[in-house]
């Protein structure tokens, strides 16, 4: 009964508000099930293919490096007596060359190769690699053959004979009908280096390990591999049933492997992208926490408004504890329907939002294509809490208020409008202010930095406090102004805002929270973006790049083999090369990235370094003593310093220099090529950085290299400012997502100066009634609601701008510093920020056209009949 | 400023004939230029919907409404508020003054609306200051007056810009008895220096007393 009459009545009634509070909410609750669902499928799709892989085996023999002796399965066949099965396993990254090309019919012969070598790049595509003992391997994987190539002989076991063959592949029945090929047709891969030409032989039905990577995953025997990819004697890794889990214990390891169960990987691409998702969900929880600023501002304009029937009902004897409940019960509702729209609409919001996450873990992270979200009860259970928990707390203070005051203070009217003494919150304020900066000094907690986020609850909550007074000081400055230029009512726009305070602070701290957080990621984006800029600068001095494959991200699964370095470093019009390599390697308990250059020439040539200062040292002592450059956020994240020492492929090399690598926050050990040929017996390269003689102009040189070492090596030849720009693109799609979040919750807050301004305009219908009787005409009643709304605009625009500046500095040099390990230099993007200002004050102008054109609507009769 | 009604009748609720419900039926009125009528009768017997139908707030049903030659009731809304803002001033039973204005603001907004020049409006609203009697009030606000002191803000905040038509709806309806006869000599006194009309809605005797003659009404009629 309570809770209808003050309620369930007044919230039908009031249906605009009704409408905006739930969609603030279903928005904020939207953004945090959209960003779950595309983590939740991006690291799902990598779970599942790395499951689909390792079928039913429940331990693997892995190296610390890329590939382990097969010599290993020697030392476990005395096992296969107490039930346990080894699999050996080569599973490798490639490029498929050709594939994709939808003019290429079945069957067909590959394409001769292009005259340059820059051929477009949808005919090279990744490719997954698993090569197994085809026989042996049944015990661990499912392989249901859609169609077999047909030997000569037709017997049962005869028909196999073709997949055992030297140029045998296997593909998955859908992958290989979307790229128009069949059983007959031929395709060259590109693996470490080495091209093949291989005919497919074999096609799988969907299922087991055809389903991993979306079916973009191509089956050959270990055998035919071995010889194709130049692994002979190598192994990606063993997998192993084991019966009884004690036998893992009893198998004796070659140094520089370990024995672990196949969800250790999983774990740990879970923890190196842990920061990123982090990241992600404090930016989405702005939204949300915006979001709550309307349900506290809808609640408390709820008992506002209904301050005369409360205190009836409490004159006539309702307890207060029944007022309490009444009014968590309409938050407790609002959070209900706003969590269910919210899952929908961030259900529909997640596809998009998984295309940019995707697309930035594959570029930073590892490869994973996901393509399907999927609502989970986990992800449901997550918005409904999320929506319906923050509505409540949101709700308690206002309730709360209702429920203590007395009937007759609630009847008389204004009271609610007083606030806390100004002092008495400035002092708060202050409190919250001190209670950031002490904290922002705390460590991080397991790589991530709470304490950061912690600080930034603080600095909000320090400006929220402040609101009044900034509402407050924006009318006062304001009223001369705007009564020189609009009047009598301009004045009475100054005037409202203060009238209504406590409505209208609340509007306000919400929109200067939106925009302080806007303002915060735009100069940490901004001053991220031109460190990088300036970085990639100093870093990229070299005239051009030779790469095997022609895009900046998968640089790993496509390789040089060594003697295209030599070829290069042995042209007349070449002064130096840099020969690259990098891997991912298995550090701790985490994936780090391990790199060789030749450190002779980057001694000529320079690198940004954090110590020692000259980068000549930090690589004359490397190449001396056996010894490695880190990066700045390896450093960071593993607290390691010039002169300690890592271990890395059983050896121990010293740290001789730190420097700065913002291409990766998970830490980068860079060696000189002969230690990492020695250390790791690999000799490809990613990437030959060429530096030209003096006499040969760039184009001059790249029309050569084309045209020798396009067609001969699969060589892609990219200019400096080429690879400038790529590194830039992919630094504004990575950062792209989180000016779409921000977006939101400026949407968000914009939402709630609508909804406090309806809500005033009902409210003041009376008096905006008298003024139209005065003569105040619709116009003028227009410009009136305008002016207030521009007005409250100014006042959290001002508000968010300092806030930003506050925010910015713990976001670059705590919470980024601590996540990701790099170091960012203060730099204002002016021109982002004057737009993003610009944003929110037309955003909150525009706000007041809508309650603008209600209070247009009032009833003159019926406001002042009303008592 | 003189008024005239013309078969005018006023009904509230839905357009269906057998559900609204009939407040004005059939009223034919006039009243002269100077004159102070009061409009008498009980509660729910029409008389402020007949002053909000004269103060062009509201629109008739039907019939017509005339303001010297004008006709209100054809008037689009724009009009309308010219007319209200020029030509007419209100009094209310519950003194309505703008609660984020002082005193002082409140008696000037009519003549701030019109955009008079400041000074003029810091003379004309000082005079009626004094002649209220609140000229030591000017600067506080309506939560800081007695019920007295607020409706005589709303009296001046009426006559400031000196309408010809003055529309009062139970002025002392919310005042004792010696605040109220305060009010109607005041506005006795500014109808005999200013000469406006004044339709002044009251269900009191005594306050009845104050005007030129009364008009009473009856369950939506005017009784002859």
């Amino acid at each position: 009964m309570i809770v209808r009459a003050l309620v369930l009545r007044p919230i039908l009634r009031e249906k605009i508000r009704t409408i905006l509070t739930i969609l603030g909410i279903a928005v904020g609750v939207a953004v945090v099930v959209a960003i779950q669902l595309a983590n939740q499928s991006a690291l799902r799709a990598f779970r599942e293919s790395v499951d689909a892989i390792a079928g039913r085996a429940n331990f693997q023999i892995v190296p610390d490096t890329d590939t382990l002796d097969e010599r290993v399965l020697l030392g476990l066949h005395p096992l296969w007596s107490e039930g346990a099965r080894f699999a050996p396993v080569i599973d490798v990254e490639g490029v498929i060359q050709g594939a994709g090309d939808r003019a290429q019919g079945a069957g067909a012969e590959p394409p001769s190769p292009a005259p340059r070598a820059l051929r477009p790049a949808p005919s090279s595509r990744p490719i997954r690699i698993l090569a197994v003992d085809l026989l042996s391997d049944l015990h661990f994987r499912d392989y249901r053959y859609a169609r077999i190539e047909t030997g000569a002989k037709n017997d049962e076991l005869g028909q196999y004979f073709a997949l055992f063959g030297p140029d045998a592949l296997i593909l998955p029945a859908p992958y290989a009908r979307e790229r128009r090929l069949g059983i007959g047709s031929r395709v060259e891969l590109s693996i470490l280096g080495r091209r093949h030409t291989f005919v497919v032989r074999g096609l799988l039905e969907s299922e087991g390990p055809a389903t991993a990577f979306n079916g973009a995953i191509g089956v050959c025997d270990i055998a035919t591999a071995q010889r194709a990819f130049g692994l002979q004697g190598k192994l990606s890794r063993v997998d192993l049933m084991l019966p009884d889990e004690s036998l893992a214990s009893r198998i004796r390891l070659p140094p520089g492997t370990r024995i672990e169960r196949p969800s250790r990987r999983n774990e740990r691409v879970e923890k190196m992208l842990r920061a990123f998702r982090v990241n992600l969900f404090a930016l989405a929880g702005v939204a949300l926490l915006v979001g709550m600023f309307l349900v506290y501002n809808t609640v408390l304009i709820s008992i506002l408004r209904r301050r005369k029937d409360v205190g009836v009902l409490k004159t006539v004897g309702t307890a207060p504890r029944q007022i309490f409940f009444a009014f968590l019960a309409e938050g407790l509702l609002f959070g209900l329907i706003g969590s269910a729209l919210g899952i929908v609409l961030g259900h529909l919001l997640a596809s998009g939002i998984l295309r940019t996450v995707g697309r930035t873990i594959n570029a930073l992270y590892v490869t994973t294509r996901p393509e399907t979200v999927t609502l989970t009860p986990g992800v449901i259970a997550l918005g409904v809490a999320v929506g319906t928990i923050l509505s409540l707390l949101s709700a308690l203070q206002p309730a709360l208020e209702a429920s203590r005051v007395r009937p007759t203070a609630m009847i008389r009217p204004g009271l609610q409008q007083r606030i806390a003494h100004p002092r008495r919150l400035a002092v708060l304020a202050v409190v919250c202010f001190l209670a950031g900066a002490l904290i922002s000094r705390l460590p991080a907690i397991g790589g991530i930095a709470v304490a950061g986020y912690v600080a930034v609850l603080f600095v909000v909550a320090g400006f929220s406090l402040l609101a009044p007074a900034i509402v407050r000081a924006t009318s006062r400055v304001f009223a001369p102004v705007l009564e020189r230029a609009f009047g009598i009512v301009g004045r009475l726009a100054a005037v409202s805002l203060p009238a209504s305070l406590r409505r209208t602070s609340v509007a306000s701290a919400a929109l200067s929270l939106a925009t302080g957080m806007m303002i915060a990621v735009a100069l940490m984006v901004g001053s991220f973006r031109e460190t990088v800029r300036i970085w990639v600068d100093q870093t990229v001095s070299s005239d051009l790049w030779l790469r095997p494959s022609k895009g900046l991200t998968n640089s790993q699964v496509a390789l040089f083999r060594a003697e295209v370095g030599e070829a290069a470093r042995k042209l007349p019009f070449v002064a130096d090369v840099d020969r690259v390599r990098g891997r991912e390697m298995v550090y701790g308990d985490t994936i780090i990235a391990v790199g060789s250059a030749d450190f002779g020439v980057a001694e000529k040539r320079g690198l940004p370094m954090v110590t020692p200062r000259s980068a000549r040292t930090a690589l004359e002592n490397a190449r001396k003593r056996n010894g490695v450059v880190v990066s700045e956020s390896f450093s960071l994240k593993f607290g390691k310093r010039v002169g300690d020492t890592i271990e890395l492929a059983q050896q121990r090399l010293p740290i001789t220099g730190i420097y700065r690598d913002y291409s990766n926050d998970r830490g980068v050990v860079v060696m000189d090529r002969p230690l990492y040929v020695r250390t790791f017996d690999d000799d490809a390269i990613n990437t030959i950085v060429v530096f030209l003689k003096p006499g040969i102009t760039v184009d001059q040189a790249r029309r050569m290299l084309e045209s020798d070492f396009g067609p001969k090596y699969n060589a892609f030849v990219v200019t400096n400012g080429e690879v400038k720009t790529e590194v830039m693109r992919i630094f504004d799609q990575t950062f792209m997502i989180t000016y779409a979040l921000l977006g939101v919750a400026i949407v968000v807050a914009v939402l709630g100066i609508v909804n406090t301004l309806a809500a005033l305009i009902l409210e003041r219908s009376r008096e905006l009634a008298l003024l139209r009787i005065g003569g105040l005409s619709t116009g003028e009643l227009r410009t009136m609601i305008v002016l207030e709304s521009t007005l409250l605009g100014v006042a959290s625009t001002a508000a968010g701008l300092v806030m930003g500046y506050a925010l910015s500095w713990i976001l670059i040099y705590v919470i980024n510093k601590q996540s990701f390990g790099w170091t960012i230099s203060f730099y204002t993007p002016v021109t982002l920020i004057a737009a993003s200002l610009a944003v929110t004050l037309l955003s909150s102008t525009l706000a007041g056209l809508a309650p603008a054109r209600l209070a247009q609507r009032i009833d003159i009769a019926s406001a002042i009949k009303s008592e | 400023m003189r008024i005239s009604l013309k078969n005018v009748s006023h009904d509230y609720g839905p357009s269906d004939e057998s559900s609204s419900v009939h407040v004005l039926d059939d009223v034919s009125l006039d009243i002269a230029s100077g004159d102070f009528a009061v409009l008498m009768g009980a509660s729910g017997s029409g008389k402020s919907t007949l002053l909000n139908l004269i103060g062009a707030v509201d629109r008739p049903t039907s019939g017509q409404v005339f303001l010297g030659d004008v006709e209100t009731s054809a008037l689009d809304e724009g009009k309308l508020t010219q007319l209200r803002r020029t030509s007419m001033g209100f009094i209310f039973q519950f003194f309505n003054l703008i609660p984020t204005l002082n005193v002082f603001e409140n008696v000037a907004f009519p003549l701030s609306l019109a955009k008079r020049p400041k000074r003029e409006i810091a003379e004309r609203v000082n005079e009626v200051l004094g002649r209220v009697g609140l000229q030591h009030r000017a600067t506080h606000y309506p939560n800081e007056l007695s019920g007295g002191e607020m409706q005589r803000v709303a009296v001046g905040r009426a006559v400031v810009h000196r309408p010809p038509l003055i529309l009062a709806d139970e002025p002392t309806g919310n005042l004792d008895s010696t605040n109220g006869a305060k009010i109607l000599d005041l506005i006795r006194e500014l109808h005999g220096s200013l000469r406006p009309t004044i339709v002044m809605a009251t269900h009191s005797d005594v306050a009845a007393g104050y005007g030129d003659y009364i008009v009473r009404m009856l369950d939506g009629r005017v009784q002859r």
